[in-house]
């Protein structure tokens, strides 16, 4: 027995839609089943085996090798198991999911984690916008979990994001935390511009001073050591990340706002 | 049986169940943790007319903490989960959320998952600028108060308990008791998931159900009255001058046996050479509840 291993065979010219393979969908078929199963890229309705030289048959660990930013909706809606991905994703990876690991040795596009409920992703590169997001015309971007980036994400990042943590151990783009409920989004390098626009709750940990700057629409509430932030760095202890080796720090400078709503959301910046 | 020239009574001290749970109560330093939990735990020694019966179970040091500073760790009991869930969050309130500097956490996971709000409606005090953050699955709140911050986890867990556990010591004299008790208490302190809720650890008013007043369902336990040797069939020989009671409640029957045993211990070691004659407890023909503590068992 050993994990299923789908690796990609051909160069892909329009996108694939890669919602059935996940180990939960995939739990009880045999190595054959699998290949035969239906993939839709474009208008045209393929099979596994026409995409990917299908290996192994333990399913609760799916490696996708030679992957493609071609391949989307990767980890839709899992509940358990583990995905491997070596190469980049497309979009919408890990969308709806609820449990189970996801690693990408790669970047990932739009919407990663969007509106996912539980479970953990880490991409180990850069992903696009709207990580953690809410599909467009939806109120609720992601709900639960943890989103992982080591490299840069996207513009919009956490974009209307309800629950969750979203740990970006590089830069994040413009717009971030863009309209958040609630959650908790770490940045350990710089964010863009547009830092929190909307926000109505939720909390932008940065571990550096933003070099734009705070927008107007947050106010100045002063320095203050905060309690739950060394529970919330023991917590990041556990986590395959550069979070879990940052000095703890509970004493930083908090911004509240976007006034121009509620202004019950806060960015906290490092004393250093 | 006799211990030291201290006879064991072949008797059993009788318990009843109860709801409990433990809350750390942590701080800027020990002393004001210790300020907090000794005024969380206050007027809390019976459930006869306190609502609960409360103690501080020992204190913790940063490395023993969820939030790593100084701490104490509480443990509270009541008949009933919803008393005992009103008992803490009445408390909590008046206790923990007004000491400076304090953080409030759960120190138990409850049985099947069942918990107790601890900060789940302190929250309100917050007024709207009540922050909540969940962190390893378990939601805290972040209540803006005037000298920072209070945090609080939101439930604590409950558990199955035991009340009532006791024993009595009798002594020649009320100083030869009351050291008996001291040394009890003191070597009781060490066993982990026990508290003796009364002052001090030590009950002088031991009690009898029922009373002559209609009003009352509990009155002063006439046979180990000293004074009383010639009014009342008394338990006290001529030479018992005074009696005193320590009460223990418990996690498990197993934690109050322990408690007992290495407090009648700790009384037999001072001996009859210093006063202490006979070690007993005290029941009701076992119908107040279904915990028997048998004294000459535990003591074997």
């Amino acid at each position: 027995m050993s994990a299923l291993k789908l690796t990609l065979k051909v160069s892909l010219a329009q996108r694939v839609d890669c919602s059935p393979l996940t180990p939960d969908k995939l739990a009880g078929k045999t190595r054959q089943e699998i290949a035969e199963l239906p993939l839709f890229s474009g208008r045209r309705q393929l099979r596994v085996a026409d995409l990917f030289d299908v290996d192994g048959d333990e399913t609760d660990t799916i490696q996708i090798e030679n992957s493609s930013d071609k391949l989307d909706h990767v980890g839709h809606a899992m509940a358990s198991g583990e995905i491997q991905v070596s190469g980049n994703v497309g979009a919408y990876l890990g969308q709806f999911m609820s449990g189970g690991h996801i690693m990408v040795k790669g970047n990932s596009d739009l919407y990663t984690g969007c509106e996912m409920k539980g479970g953990q992703i880490k991409i180990e590169g850069n992903t696009g916008d709207f990580v953690g997001a809410a599909r467009s015309g939806y109120k609720n971007g992601m709900t639960g979990g943890t989103i992982i980036i080591t490299g840069n994400s996207g513009d919009r990042t956490g974009d209307h994001m309800r629950r969750g943590y979203i740990l970006i151990e590089g830069n994040a783009g413009d717009y971030c935390g863009s309209r958040m409920v609630s959650g908790t989004i770490a940045v350990i390098g710089q964010t863009g511009a547009h830092l929190g626009y909307g926000m109505k709750r939720g909390t932008l940990l940065l571990n550096q001073a933003p070099k734009q700057g705070i927008g107007a629409n947050f106010n100045d509430c002063g320095a203050h050591t905060l309690a739950f932030l060394p529970l919330m760095f023991a917590s990041f202890k556990k986590l395959d990340s550069a979070f879990a080796n940052l000095s703890p720090f509970s004493r930083v400078h908090r911004y509240a706002g976007d006034i121009g709503g509620i202004g019950m959301g806060e960015i906290l910046v490092k004393i250093s | 049986m006799i211990i030291n020239g201290v006879a064991i009574d072949k008797t059993f001290a009788e318990a009843f169940p109860m709801k409990g749970t433990r809350i750390i109560i942590t701080a800027q330093n020990t002393e004001w943790a210790m300020n907090s939990a000794v005024a969380f735990t206050g007027f809390a020694t019976s459930v006869i007319a306190c609502g609960c019966e409360a103690a501080i179970e020992r204190t913790l040091t940063p490395s023993e903490t969820p939030d790593g500073r100084p701490g104490v760790a509480c443990l509270i009991f009541a008949m009933g989960g919803k008393g005992l869930a009103k008992q803490v969050e009445t408390r909590a309130g008046q206790c923990v959320l007004t000491a400076p500097t304090t953080a409030l956490f759960a120190g138990i996971a409850g049985e099947e998952g069942k918990e107790i709000a601890l900060g789940k409606n302190l929250r309100f005090f917050g007024d709207g600028f009540q922050i909540s953050k969940m962190i390893d699955g378990q939601r805290y709140w972040r209540i803006p108060v005037m000298d920072g911050e209070f945090l609080t986890q939101e439930n604590t867990g409950v558990v199955s308990a035991v009340g009532g556990g006791n024993f009595l010591i009798l002594a020649e004299s009320q100083p030869q008791a009351l050291a008996a008790c001291e040394a009890a208490i003191k070597a009781m302190k060490q066993i982990p998931n026990v508290i003796m809720p009364f002052p001090g650890g030590v009950v002088r008013s031991g009690s009898k159900v029922g009373s002559k007043y209609k009003a009352l369902n509990a009155s002063t336990n006439d046979a180990f009255c000293p004074t009383l040797k010639g009014q009342t069939k008394t338990e006290c020989s001529p030479e018992v001058e005074s009696v005193m009671e320590i009460v223990i409640d418990g996690l498990t029957k197993e934690d109050i046996d322990k408690a007992i045993r290495v407090g009648v211990q700790a009384a037999c070691d001072l001996g009859a050479e210093n006063g202490i004659r006979r070690i007993s407890a005290g029941n009701y023909g076992g119908k107040l509840g279904p915990f028997h503590f048998h004294l000459q068992e535990i003591m074997a």
